[in-house]
């Protein structure tokens, strides 16, 4: 389990992260999605026992970062943004070295490298040098490095980056077997599709965490869900807007040709008591879904258009 | 301090090494040059008879071997006072091993994930710095016995007692291992600082201006060869700026700085 009290970091004058509050649990993929200079990676090298945080503390499975930081690295796996690779060692002897440092030998350290070149679909690969290899290989070699030794708390950065769609979904739902296994994941990405598919929650981040939820419900502007009700008939949608305003889970509604748009606090509870209001009333119901908002607006609407955090104008920087 | 992790960072920068062959190369090539020229010139006097006229000239170089004719003794001088250039074999090629080392994960950007497993700062950099220091060490050693042997062939075996006399094998012991350590943590600190191998390498260069100067001196002093209380004092002032630049190494190459510098 990962714990971050008001963690916060400075470079001088500069505040890279400030007043980071989140947990991420046994068996869940939390996202971190922000721009860049957002203040990702310098979170997850905090986290990780890289860098010591100017403020605040954070516990990763019961160890606390400084004193702990050698256990905390020792029981971490991280894939960096940059593969970071030997690229005059083979793919074997680059995994091999990074096994002895995080105290494999002998037998299982064969085992385990190649047990991960198989799982990367690099079985055959092993003995040639990774300088050779394309970005997609580069990056299964990264991602095996990072998860050779069985780490309980993973961090990924940009996992999918250059692979192809199907190794893309090879690496997507090795990471779920490994959420499965019980690991804390944290996943940093840029894409928006991505984080929706592998993490159970992600957290928008610009310096600080502006609002963390599942992908559900971050789409779900305000905390609500917007459903589109289609009608046929002879009743125009707007006749049943005086009902709506009288049901107490309505939190506004309003016609749109044929259909009516509703706006409800919780969907799953709400729908069924919507359709039997409207029924009752005489609606004549074609099909009742879930108008979604994607992630992407709701990432941009937080955010900004921009992007970039504007260092001259909040003095922030990652 | 965990030798099972220094060892890792030793084996996986000699796979390194011995995949690159420039920098492999790099090794090899100066100390083959420092010792084939005073070796042509013993050669080139062997072939040849000493002009007496210039025998006056030299004869205070000659004087310092009272029990060779001047044949051998202008050969014994040319073969020990060259030997000083020996010296620039280890300042030389650790700096240019340990550089590319620093310089080539920073550009790679694998130090990222390295300073990232339980392995200390301080283990990494002394892998990297045994693991710099040894092909230079093993090269001088190396041309030091090859020289010795070749120029006791090419003349007579007092020759090759004269290359392997205490002063030198002292020095050979202590003052080359020293001068490497020195080279090696110069470079990790200049590679620290900047981010191409060649701006490291010429910044770092400056540690051969003593020893040539050493060298320069001892040629235009006719002194032949060091003495042993200078080889002491040179391997006290080595220890003693080994010790200075272990501080600042500390200072600069800690894992925060090296990242946040990364980017």
């Amino acid at each position: 389990m990962i714990e971050s009290i008001g963690l916060g970091k400075r470079f001088r004058s500069l505040t890279a992260v400030h007043d980071l509050s989140f947990t991420v649990g046994d068996g869940e993929i939390f996202g971190l999605l922000g721009p860049n200079g957002a203040g990702k990676t310098t979170t997850v090298r905090m986290l990780s026992g890289l860098i010591a945080p100017s403020a605040g503390a954070a516990r990763i499975n019961g160890h606390e970062l400084g004193a702990g930081s050698q256990r905390i690295r020792a029981m971490t796996g991280i894939l960096t943004e940059a593969p970071g690779l030997h690229d005059k060692l083979t793919a074997r002897q680059n995994l091999a070295y990074y096994g002895r440092l995080y105290g494999l030998r002998g037998a299982a350290l064969r085992r385990a490298v190649d047990r991960y070149l198989g799982v990367v679909g690099l079985p055959d690969a092993g003995e040639r040098r990774v300088g050779g290899f394309s970005k997609g290989m580069r990056q299964k070699v990264a991602i095996a490095r990072a998860l050779l030794h069985e780490p309980e708390v993973i961090y990924l950065d940009e996992p999918t980056s250059g692979l192809d769609p199907s190794a893309a979904k090879l690496v997507r739902d090795f990471v779920a077997t490994l959420r499965d296994a019980g690991r804390s994941i944290v996943v940093c990405t840029h894409n928006l599709d991505e984080a929706e598919r592998l993490c159970d929650r992600i957290g928008i981040m610009r310096g600080t965490l502006l609002q963390v939820d599942t992908p559900a419900r971050l789409r779900r502007r305000n905390g609500t869900a917007v459903v589109r009700v289609e009608l046929v008939g002879a009743r125009r949608p707007d006749s049943f807007l005086g009902l709506l305003a009288g049901l107490r889970f309505v939190v506004g509604a309003r016609a749109d040709g044929d259909a009516l748009l509703v706006e409800v606090g919780d969907p799953r509870g709400d729908n069924p008591e919507l359709v039997r209001a409207l029924v009752d009333a005489g609606a004549r119901i074609v099909h009742l879904t879930e108008e979604a908002i994607s992630l992407e607006q709701v990432y941009l609407d937080l955010v900004g258009e921009t992007g970039e955090r504007d260092a001259d104008r909040s003095g922030l920087v990652a | 301090m965990r030798p099972g992790y220094i060892w890792a960072v030793i084996t996986k920068e000699a796979r390194d090494l011995l995949a690159n062959r420039l920098l492999l190369a790099a090794v090899v090539f100066p100390a083959l040059v420092f010792a084939s020229i005073p070796t042509a010139i013993v050669a080139f006097i062997e072939l040849n008879e000493l002009d007496p006229a210039q025998m006056g000239q030299i004869e205070q170089y000659l004087s310092q071997f009272p029990g060779l004719e001047p044949k051998r003794a202008a050969q014994g001088f040319i073969v020990l006072n060259f030997m000083a250039y020996f010296l620039l074999i280890p300042a030389m090629v650790p700096m240019a091993i340990a550089t590319q080392s620093v310089i080539g994960e920073k550009t790679a950007r694998s130090l990222e994930p390295q300073l990232a497993t339980p392995m200390e700062v301080s283990e990494l950099l002394i892998g990297k710095a045994i693991s710099s220091a040894i092909p230079a060490i093993l090269a001088t050693w190396a041309v030091y016995v090859l020289y010795g042997f070749v120029n006791g062939a090419i003349t007579e075996p007092v020759m090759t007692r004269l290359i392997f006399n205490d002063v030198w094998r002292v020095a050979m012991l202590t003052l080359v291992p020293l001068i490497c350590l020195l080279s090696v943590m110069l470079g990790i600190i200049v590679s620290s600082r900047v981010n191409d191998a060649r701006t490291a390498q010429q910044i770092g260069g400056f540690i051969v201006i003593p020893v040539i100067g050493v060298a320069v001196a001892g040629f235009f002093s006719g002194q032949a060869t060091f003495s042993m209380e200078q080889v002491i004092i040179g391997d006290l002032v080595v220890a003693l700026l080994i010790g200075l630049s272990l501080v600042i190494g500390n200072w600069v190459f800690d894992r925060e700085s090296i990242l946040t510098r990364l980017g």
